[in-house]
């Protein structure tokens, strides 16, 4: 089965199989496997793999082992107004510790220390998942899945 | 040849843009089984397959309203599915690999015949488990390709859209794959097609 042996590229042999040869690349097989006994077996064993292949089922997991559903549009818009009220949160938790600190209220020197750690704790966190999110959309591998 | 896209499924995706729950539900079964699969085809059996599956699915449906109904859902649901899986396999955060084979069925074959000769049945699931044994050795460009044309039964253009690759070049790494996968059983257990129950007769 070499290139020197055959006139044709033996790939051909399995777009024949496939039924995806032109007709005059099949009508050239055709008319090679009536004088070629080997690319007749090879054809046969090509056939036989791939019955055997088609005719296997897999294992599927029971639906109750899915954990999670494919998200509605209440699901996402829920999600979405959540963030939306917590960044309104963080916007106005930050803005009154900063207006509180730069008072002169010894008074609430100590608290507005706790609320602005606390706000940089947040922001800190928000941040790294914003580095992350960006990291991946840069290289989003889904990025040309749209159709 | 199964490039238009059927009219059920149309329909199917229609309804689900309409709002439909139980065609939501029933495409979400469909794709979900469809994906775990290949998943697992693609990955050899690795016990990542249910989470890569669910991730594809939920892209899947997070897209589903810019995806174009006139064409094939397999393809682009395959194509989300070997993102995912080489997007893991780059992080190195795949786990555990089975063999393809212990994921099989157990006696209930596609093609089996209840009247069948029973040791008959049991050669031919012997040697499934041999191919998809050979299957797991494959590389992953090869065992892809084979599973999308041998065992999802898509078109080489639908092969060449999934894997992004030229439709010429699907045939000829098609046929390396196969024969790759040839040598493979007939180095481990001997010749294939002296005992494939369907080939019996031509011994």
């Amino acid at each position: 089965m070499t290139g020197t042996q055959h006139e044709f590229d033996e790939a051909l042999l399995s777009g024949y199989i496939d039924g995806e040869l032109t007709q005059g690349d099949r009508q050239r097989v055709r008319l090679h496997l009536e004088n070629c006994a080997e690319c007749r077996q090879a054809v046969e064993g090509l056939r036989s793999l791939r019955e055997v292949t088609m005719g296997t089922e897999f294992r599927v997991p029971e639906d109750t082992q899915w954990d999670e559903a494919p998200r509605g549009f209440l699901s996402r818009l829920l999600t979405n107004v959540g963030w939306l009220l917590a960044i309104a949160w963080f916007v106005g938790l930050g803005a009154y510790v900063v207006w509180q600190t730069t008072t002169d209220s010894e008074s609430f020197r100590f608290e507005g220390l706790i609320g602005f750690a606390l706000l940089l704790a947040f922001v800190l966190i928000i941040l790294s998942a914003l580095v992350d999110r960006l990291k991946i959309r840069k290289n989003d591998p889904y990025r040309k899945v749209r159709k | 040849m199964r490039e238009e896209v059927s009219e059920s499924d149309r329909l199917l995706l229609a309804q689900v843009r309409d709002g439909d729950p139980q065609a939501r539900e029933a495409l979400a079964r469909r794709v979900g089984d469809s994906a775990y699969v290949f998943a697992l085809q693609l990955t050899g059996g690795s016990q990542s397959s249910r989470d890569i599956a669910q991730d594809s699915v939920l892209r899947f449906f997070e897209h589903l309203s810019s995806f174009d109904s006139e064409r094939p859902l397999e393809p682009w649901l395959y194509q989300i599915v070997r993102n995912r899986v080489r997007d893991l396999s780059r992080r190195d955060r795949l786990r555990r690999h089975e063999s393809l084979d212990l994921w099989l069925e157990q006696g209930r074959s596609v093609d089996a015949d209840p009247t069948a000769d029973p040791a008959a049945d049991a050669e031919r699931d012997e040697l499934r488990r041999r191919v998809w044994r050979a299957m797991s050795q494959l590389t992953v460009t090869h065992r892809e390709i084979i599973v999308l044309r041998d065992y999802h039964d898509l078109t080489y253009r639908e092969i060449a859209d999934t894997l992004a690759i030229p439709q010429g070049t699907v045939m000829s790494r098609l046929h390396s794959a196969r024969r790759c996968l040839r040598e493979i059983i007939v180095a481990d257990d001997g010749n294939l097609s002296s005992r494939a129950p369907a080939r019996r007769g031509d011994q």
